[in-house]
């Protein structure tokens, strides 16, 4: 019976690089997968490469983590597959093909998506956004990206030609490993249910370690043996059964309950999990351990036809953010951290700050979960005073350091400096991110290869 | 009857989607998932979460793996990319949730208990 074994290469892109590593030696992979993106990464990107030349368009983290396998997959077959190209895959790619003749590799074929960055065009395709129902247009001048989630095709199209690796933009997460899957039991992407369970199996994967003991341990409630050396995930999947588990010997676990955790991970309607290529119902999903670290995913009927439109992201350029801190501790820290807050209240008045928003945190006491902390009675004795604002420059946001810089000498008594840091190091740009529907029509994928040739590279 | 936190009875992961978050809840042993069902409600959970919560509270039902799913609208402050709040992807909240306080039969043993007594995750 055939059977295909998937690995989950990182979950992001600056995740642990070791553990992918660890599964091409020992993990019997037929495909690695790489997720090397968050919803952030695109906008942030763009906005660096604006104010810096030297930013890559690709995942910096790339190189780092396909040099040190290269070899290795080649020689076992381990088929690559990543959304690392980011904002250029071509160029991602040809960075692997360097690499692969560094390596002294005398084959590679890499399969290169594009089609889901709509920067350039976006304002003109009458959208709307999702979150205030806007005309996208209207943020024509301060838009700096947009890209779709493009679905599993175009990598599957990438896989039949043959590559070894497949470097994409944005897609859906977990289509890399439902392209895959499609690839080898020849799932067709008219049929809802095969879908499904393709998204399904690489919506538990594309997280890493989250399924196999990360984001878990809660010691005494939720222990995770080992757990400075966790595994990523494997799925071995039949045409039958989909079993996920993870390296023998390493740290971590994989049992129902850190399964069910990552099923509704970041879900919203479990009875309809929206994706580029199927609307999947998570409710359809059942766990059963069968083995250590070995849990059995059975998945019914899950499927429902895609919607006409694909997802896209549109970072919005909103001005600057300004952080600082200040440390308090033993007697009366929260009343200094008290009084700080209202000295730099104060000053911002006196020289007119002109903020869009601020927020003030005692950290120690209520700075995470916010203004739904529960009351405790007793003062902590460490209170850290954060306060950020929003400006709509980077002058005025510098304004904040200038006033928390001067408190070391005109503040309250022991009052702790966070750190030393230069000048403007905790001002950043906003790039605000809003969502809007695309008709799939306005957004054709393209697949070029590009062959490594034993006289060097071809593109 | 007796109080203890929901975190002796279930487990919890939370997310981001945008400006909303996402909170699971999960009853270690299926029997108690009547117990959530019952107490962990939109509504208590907008007493727990309704500061910082702008938008609606929204709960869904996965009784096949005994679990509810809470969709916050509007609790990040914006959302990752442009919030000030200091969690900025609100994956520390799923611990906001396990605090919040359930009724259970003065018999029960609660999962602290229940891992020292061998039972695993």
């Amino acid at each position: 019976m055939k059977r295909v074994r998937l690995g989950s290469g990182s979950s992001w892109s600056r995740d642990r690089l070791q553990p992918a590593g660890d599964l091409v030696s020992r993990g019997n992979l037929d495909y690695l997968c790489f997720d090397a993106m968050s919803e952030v990464t695109m906008s942030i990107t763009q906005s660096a490469m604006l104010n810096d030349a030297s930013v890559l368009p690709y995942d910096p983290y790339l190189p780092l983590r396909i040099r040190p396998i290269l070899a290795e997959c080649v020689q076992r077959g381990v088929k690559v597959i990543t959304n690392s190209g980011w904002l250029d895959p071509v160029a991602a790619a040809r960075k692997v093909l360097e690499i692969a003749k560094e390596l002294g590799l005398s084959q590679l074929k890499i399969a290169v998506v594009t089609g889901s960055v709509l920067t350039d065009r976006v304002a003109s395709l009458g959208l709307t956004f999702i979150e205030d129902g806007k005309p996208v247009g209207d943020s024509r001048d301060r838009l700096i990206s947009a890209e779709v989630y493009l679905g599993a095709e175009g990598i599957l199209k990438g896989l039949q030609s043959g590559a070894d690796i497949v470097i994409t933009s944005r897609v859906g997460d977990a289509c890399m490993y439902l392209a895959a899957l499609a690839h080898e039991f020849g799932w067709s992407f008219d049929d809802p249910n095969q879908m499904a369970k393709g998204m399904i199996i690489g919506h538990l994967l594309e997280c890493g370690s989250q399924l196999s003991g990360g984001c878990f341990a809660d010691p005494g409630y939720k222990d995770v043996p080992d757990i400075a050396n966790l595994s990523n995930p494997i799925a071995e999947v039949t045409q039958d059964t989909i079993i996920v588990t993870k390296l023998p010997g390493s740290g971590g676990l994989v049992s129902v309950a850190t399964c069910k955790e990552q099923l509704l991970y970041e879900v919203q309607d479990p009875s309809r999990y929206l994706c580029p290529d199927v609307i999947a119902d998570l409710t359809k999903v059942t766990f059963k351990q069968v083995g250590k670290d070995e849990v059995e995913v059975i998945i019914g009927d899950a499927g429902s036809p895609k919607t006409p439109t694909l997802k896209a992201l549109i970072g919005l350029q909103e001005g600057y953010i300004a952080e600082e801190m200040v440390l308090f501790a033993g007697p009366g820290a929260l009343n200094r951290a008290e009084l700080t807050k209202h000295i730099l209240i104060e000053r911002f008045k006196k020289i007119g700050l002109k903020s869009e928003e601020m927020r003030t945190d005692f950290v120690g006491l209520s700075a995470v979960h916010r203004e739904s902390t529960p009351r405790k009675e007793a003062e902590p004795y460490e209170v850290v005073m954060r306060i950020a604002i929003k400006t709509k420059t980077k002058e005025e946001a510098a304004k904040l350091g200038i006033e928390v810089d001067a408190l070391a000498v005109n503040g309250p008594a022991g009052i702790g400096k966070w750190g030393t840091h230069s000048p403007g190091t905790r001002i950043r740009p906003i790039v605000g991110l809003n969502s809007a529907l695309v008709p799939r029509e306005e957004v054709p994928f393209s697949v070029e290869i590009l062959e490594l040739a034993t006289r060097g590279v071809a593109a | 009857m007796k109080k203890i936190p929901l975190r002796e009875v279930a487990h919890s992961r939370s997310g981001e989607k945008g400006r909303d978050c996402n909170i699971s809840v999960i009853a270690y042993d299926p029997a108690d998932y009547r117990i959530i069902q019952d107490q962990v409600t939109a509504r208590t959970v907008r007493e727990v979460f309704g500061k910082i919560t702008k938008g609606g509270i929204v709960r869904f039902e996965v009784p096949s793996i005994s679990a509810l799913n809470f969709v916050l609208a509007d609790v990040l402050e914006g959302g990752r990319s442009r919030t000030l709040a200091f969690d900025e992807s609100g994956k520390a909240l799923s611990s906001l949730m396990l605090g919040m306080l359930v009724e259970v039969p003065d018999g029960y043993v609660g999962r602290a208990d229940r891992v020292k007594m061998g039972e695993i995750a």
